[in-house]
């Protein structure tokens, strides 16, 4: 394919205050560039950078009607987008500018070689010439974006996400696979600091939920397929039905608990108490009406006698397409379900885990009873399922110190003749929670710790569980603590049962929670454009730190989807559909699910979903027909590229000559040079007016950050602007003087 | 081998100054006794705390030895009286055992 | 073998119980430091002395005893001893210390009243009314007792009209200020030791030290009642120089004498390492201001060119 080949090529040679001419001689390297065919202009200046630079570049382009631009400077990551911009505000599109490494690559690298430093330079410059020249003028993709989110899971994370995206404007589909709303903040009870019950802020969101328009909740939905992309994905969801069909109020319900003969382990309770093939997972659970467990239900038909029951037995599933531009996930952790036999769990009747503690403690009433026995010592096993020296959970789960002590002071005021006796491996109630901790201490819980190179032991005696530990506290002397109770304090753990990450393709860590793009930096984005995660499902979080996640993920959601436009990178693959056979090796590449077979003209090929793809390249290669181009990597431009890379270099100059011309120096023009310095350049020179100064001085005075500031005195002294005094001031830093 | 007896604690005192609970192991008492207690300063509110009668009595001489002279008092990061603790388990020693 | 702690306590106790006393001694000891001053036997302010100066040469003498005692056969006869205690005054039988001794003790007595008449404050004294306020029992935490006798004392206070007193020692200072006040419904009592008293009043000294000195704060009046800078002040007033010392002020260390009944040998042991310490820069005279640590510090200093004084010998 013939190109027009671009004609009026500006080069602009960046010596980077000294950071690339004290090794790579950029008056060769212009020279050596100069008669590239194309080339029209070739400038060296001291900061490319620099506003004044910038502004040069604009004047020389538009004054010589330049076509494109190549700029050899630092690394395209500091100054890719400023050069960029450059070549906008000049009138040029901005994919007709190149750019090469002469920094990093070059001057930074050799610094011990210059010659050959300044022989790479050449050729680095030479191919981003021979590339550019080839180089076509682009528009950044701009795809359509609905402005619909479907938010998966409606725990509190999810309830809240849904009611700020829908106040901001978007269309929000709350997706949850449990007939209730809530999730394990419902099951809660009292939590920490407020003692407010996890079911009334559950209750309190999900009111808030009822008042908007633009929510619509689904529940008993799973979610079973995912077509499309960013800004117009496709989520198959399927809807698990009620099998109540009208209003059921709370005497009927009552009625039918009584009538229904089946009978199950009750999940939310976390099996302490049963539950009938008809119920609620508690009684103020919402959505308001109860449901029909079809697993456990055997149409027995006794419910079907109860009055205004709107029991419909027959009621089937539903599926439904929902096209949204964002998916955000919120589908929390399950507890740690300790293995048979750790610490007495399943083996020894009074061993509980502690989500049923908390279930146990927010049912209880009157007295505190478990299997029908009185409780009056609770014993707290710290850190199972957690920070595991030999299982897979090597994390600390992060919630589970402040929230069996929380139990432990909440169990205190209920019934004051319970003793708390906490086993641990070291509390941490971090941040605020430090106050349980003190709490619990001042109401006499007794805190004992062990290491994980002995782990205590537990025995049944009679109706009570000896735990036998060495206590670190007590120099590892053997103690015995007697408990009618012993609580295991369990950890996060992703998920069993998920099913959404594989449809979605998130990726999961090597924890096995959902992976961010970065965790620091990006901590709520997936690899996949469009798909947030916020939340436990990605680590394990207390209700405070899901809410600042679950906030930060809507703010990204709406910031991307809300405009109803997208804007994307017109660097990706293209495919020749002239050459395309398809043979499906790039779709079965692709890590991001770019390809999609179509028909073309009767002929099945390729195509690339613009929206998708990343312009990775690694699909380029694969194909044995050669029908994909990367934009701005074709084969054609590669080879270019190669070429003028390995093309001789020859330098016409005598480099000694130049070497002593660069001694005696190269700023006769001082007032040129001064005028092209950096803005901080400048101020530099104004506060040393004045007098001598130190660097973390210049900074005070200029008001710029003293790495900054130390970095720009060295050019200006490589150029011979300042120099030391030769003093030391009491800080014992040099001091600055202006050169006259 | 010891038994816990965390009601031992109540019967011990009721004063409102006694608080070996507040005690965070740090070890600040043991290293700053001018003394040097056979048995730590810490580990005698450790006891008390965890209701260790027999460990008390075994280490009564140590109650006493105390100097009373609250340097550990001055410097301890979480303001256990110590040597308020120390003369209530002397009060409990006499009162117990010695039957004075 | 170490020495019976119950029987020692039990001895004491009893005394207090009995004889108002730890070790009762004839009034003429407690009192005859006070002879020729004249001062008023009534008043609203007393100088209250708690025995301490007076107590300490015997409390002293019979920690030597005792000590002997510590790793003999003999220490077994102390039970026999508290059993005809609590009939007859044994501490009547025990060979008192030299006159000389208890002369040195009166002494400074006699030179903090005088130093108080001489800077104009007014007050009393109860004479052989005063008692002993019982710290010793209470430290060693026979609280019954103590708790008898401090309201003892306090009605003693109360029926004498007094409403302020002026404590010479550490010990009673504590125990009328801080401790009383724990135990007896309300208590109403003016405490200073005569150290704040003469702070704030313009003094002389007589006999200022012609070398550097090293001050030895006392663990009660340090960290307890904050009587720090005082001492102090009332040297640097009358230009003494005193060294820094890193353990000292609030960080200041014990002379060991609370535990010299009980474990004498363990008392001498801590009393010595204090005094390296307070000799760490070369100082050859330390002042206290408490008669425990005086007679600890002494105890310890014998035989060396150290000289521990009581700040009230250079009044």
């Amino acid at each position: 394919m013939k190109k027009d080949l671009k004609q009026k090529i500006g080069v602009y040679i960046c010596e980077c205050g000294g950071n690339i001419s004290d090794y790579v001689d950029v008056e060769k390297v212009a020279k050596a560039v100069e008669n590239e065919p194309g080339v029209y202009l070739v400038q060296t200046t001291m900061f490319t950078c620099s506003d004044s630079a910038q502004i040069e570049i604009i004047e020389g382009i538009k004054e010589n009607n330049l076509d494109s631009m190549v700029v050899a400077s630092c690394s395209p990551k500091l100054h890719l987008l400023t050069f960029r911009d450059v070549a906008k505000r000049a009138g040029l599109n901005q994919y007709n500018y190149v750019h090469a490494n002469i920094r990093e690559q070059c001057s930074w690298a050799h610094s011990d070689r210059t010659e050959e430093a300044t022989d790479k330079a050449v050729r680095l410059v030479r191919a981003a010439i021979a590339k550019v020249r080839l180089s076509e003028s682009l528009e950044t993709i701009e795809i359509e974006a609905k402005n619909v989110a479907a938010i998966v899971g409606a725990g509190v994370s999810g309830l809240r996400s849904a009611i700020d995206l829908a106040d901001q404007g978007t269309q929000v589909y709350l997706i949850e696979r449990d007939h209730f709303v809530g999730g394990r903040t419902a099951q809660w009870g009292k939590l920490f600091p407020t003692n407010e019950d996890g079911k009334e802020l559950v209750e309190r969101l999900y009111k808030q939920i009822k008042e908007r328009e633009n929510i619509t909740v689904f529940t008993g939905a799973d979610i079973q397929s995912l077509d499309g992309s960013v800004g117009d994905f496709k989520l198959g969801v399927k809807i698990s039905p009620r099998h109540i069909t009208g209003a059921c109020d709370e005497e009927t319900s009552d009625q039918l608990y009584k009538v229904c003969p089946q009978e199950t382990d009750d999940e939310f309770n976390f099996g302490l108490t049963k539950r009938k093939a008809i119920y609620k997972n508690y009684k103020n659970a919402y959505p308001e009406n109860p449901v029909v467990d079809m697993d456990l239900c055997d149409k027995c038909g006794e419910c079907l006698k109860v009055t205004n029951s709107n029991i419909n037995l027959e009621q089937e599933a539903e599926n439904i397409t929902l096209n949204v531009g964002a998916i955000l996930l919120n589908t929390g952790f399950d507890p740690y379900e300790p293995k048979d036999g750790e610490f007495g769990y399943k083996t020894i009747d009074n061993v509980i885990t502690l989500p049923q503690f908390r279930r146990l403690l927010d049912m209880s009433n009157g007295s505190l009873e478990y299997n029908g026995k009185s409780i009056r010592d609770i014993a707290y096993i710290y850190c199972v399922g957690s920070r595991q020296p030999d299982g897979e959970n090597k994390h600390c789960s992060r919630y589970c110190c402040t929230s069996a002590i929380q139990s432990a002071l909440n169990v205190k005021s209920k019934y004051s003749d319970v003793r708390n006796f906490h086993i641990n491996r070291g509390i941490r109630t971090y941040g605020k929670q430090e106050t349980c901790y003190v709490d619990s201490t001042k109401q006499g819980d007794v805190y004992l710790q062990f290491f994980e190179k002995s782990f205590p032991t537990l025995e049944k005696i009679g109706d009570k569980t000896i735990i036998t530990l060495n206590d670190a506290l007590t120099d590892n002397e053997t103690m015995e603590v007697s408990a009618d109770l012993v609580v295991l304090v369990t950890g996060m753990v992703p998920r069993k049962e998920d099913t959404v990450a594989g449809i979605l393709k998130v990726p999961i860590g090597s924890d096995k929670f959902y992976n961010e793009i970065h965790t620091k930096l990006r901590p709520v984005e997936t690899v996949i454009d469009g798909i947030f995660i916020a939340g436990a499902c990605q680590s394990p979080k207390n209700i405070r730190a899901t809410m600042a996640s679950t906030l930060s993920a809507t703010a990204k959601a709406n910031s991307l989807i809300s405009t109803g436009k997208i804007e994307l990178e017109p660097i990706i693959a293209t495919i020749d559909t002239n050459l395309c056979e398809w043979c499906g090796k790039c779709d079965e590449l692709c890590s991001y699910n770019a390809f999609e077979k179509v028909e073309i003209d009767g002929k099945m090929v390729a195509q690339v979903n613009k929206a998708i793809c990343k312009g990775c390249g690694a699909c380029a290669p694969i194909c044995e027909v050669n029908a994909i181009n990367i934009i701005g990597s074709s084969d054609e431009e590669v080879e270019v590229m190669i070429d003028a890379f390995v093309k001789d270099v020859q330098f016409i100059e005598d480099h000694k000559a130049k070497e002593a011309e660069k001694t005696v120096g190269k700023t006769d023009d001082t007032e040129k040079l001064k005028k092209a310095l950096p803005e901080i350049g400048k101020k530099i020179l104004q506060s040393l007016e004045s007098e001598a100064k130190s660097v973390p001085e210049i900074a005070a005075d200029i008001q710029h950050p003293a790495d900054d500031v130390l970095y720009y005195l060295m050019s200006l002294r490589k150029y011979g602007f300042v120099k030391e005094t030769g003093e030391i001031n009491d800080d014992e830093y040099y001091l600055y003087e202006l050169k006259q | 081998m010891s038994k816990l007896n965390p009601d031992f604690i109540l019967e011990f005192s009721t004063d409102e100054e006694f608080n070996p609970n507040a005690c965070i192991n740090c070890g600040t008492c043991s290293g700053l006794c001018p003394i040097g207690l056979d048995a730590l300063p810490r580990k005698l509110s450790r006891y008390i705390v965890l209701g260790l009668e027999d460990k008390i009595l075994e280490e009564k001489e140590s109650y006493f030895q105390c100097l009373l002279c609250k340097l550990c008092v001055e410097n301890c990061p979480t303001q256990v009286n110590i040597s308020s603790n120390v003369r209530t388990a002397r009060n409990y020693i006499n009162r117990k055992i010695y039957k004075i | 073998m170490s020495l019976p702690i119950n029987h020692i306590i039990g001895l004491l106790s009893d005394n207090l119980k009995l004889r108002k006393s730890v070790l009762p001694l004839s009034k003429n000891s407690i009192t005859g430091w006070a002879k020729g001053l004249n001062i008023p036997k009534n008043g609203n302010t007393v100088l209250y002395t708690g025995h301490m100066y007076q107590l300490m040469p015997s409390i002293a003498f019979l920690g030597k005893i005792i000590g002997m005692l510590e790793n003999s056969a003999l220490n077994k006869t102390l039970g026999l001893g508290r059993f005809f205690n609590k009939i007859i005054n044994v501490s009547m039988f025990i060979t008192w210390p030299s006159r000389k001794m208890r002369n040195l003790y009166d002494k400074r007595l006699r030179n903090i009243a005088e130093m108080l008449t001489r800077s104009g404050v007014e007050y009393g004294y109860l004479y052989g009314k005063e008692m002993y306020t019982g710290a010793l029992i209470y430290d060693m935490g026979v609280d019954d007792v103590f708790i008898k006798h401090a309201h003892r004392v306090y009605q003693l206070l109360k029926d004498n009209g007094v409403t302020s007193v002026i404590t010479v020692d550490p010990h009673t200072t504590e125990m009328l200020r801080d401790i009383y006040p724990k135990f007896i419904k309300d208590y109403k009592l003016e405490v200073k030791s005569y150290l704040e008293v003469l702070n704030e009043v313009d003094i002389k000294l007589n006999n200022i030290p012609d070398k550097d000195v090293v001050m030895h704060d006392s663990c009660i009046y340090a960290r307890g009642l904050d009587v720090l800078n005082q001492p102090v002040k009332i040297l640097e007033k009358a230009g003494v120089n005193i060294l820094d010392l890193n353990d000292s002020k609030k960080l200041t260390q014990c002379c060991g004498g609370p535990i010299e009944s009980l474990f004498p040998a363990k008392s001498v042991e801590i009393a010595k390492k204090r005094v390296d310490q307070l000799n760490k820069n070369g100082c050859k005279e330390i002042v206290s201001m408490c008669p425990i640590c005086l007679f600890n510090l002494q105890h310890a200093a014998e035989n060396t060119e150290i000289q521990v004084k009581d700040i009230s010998e250079y009044f």
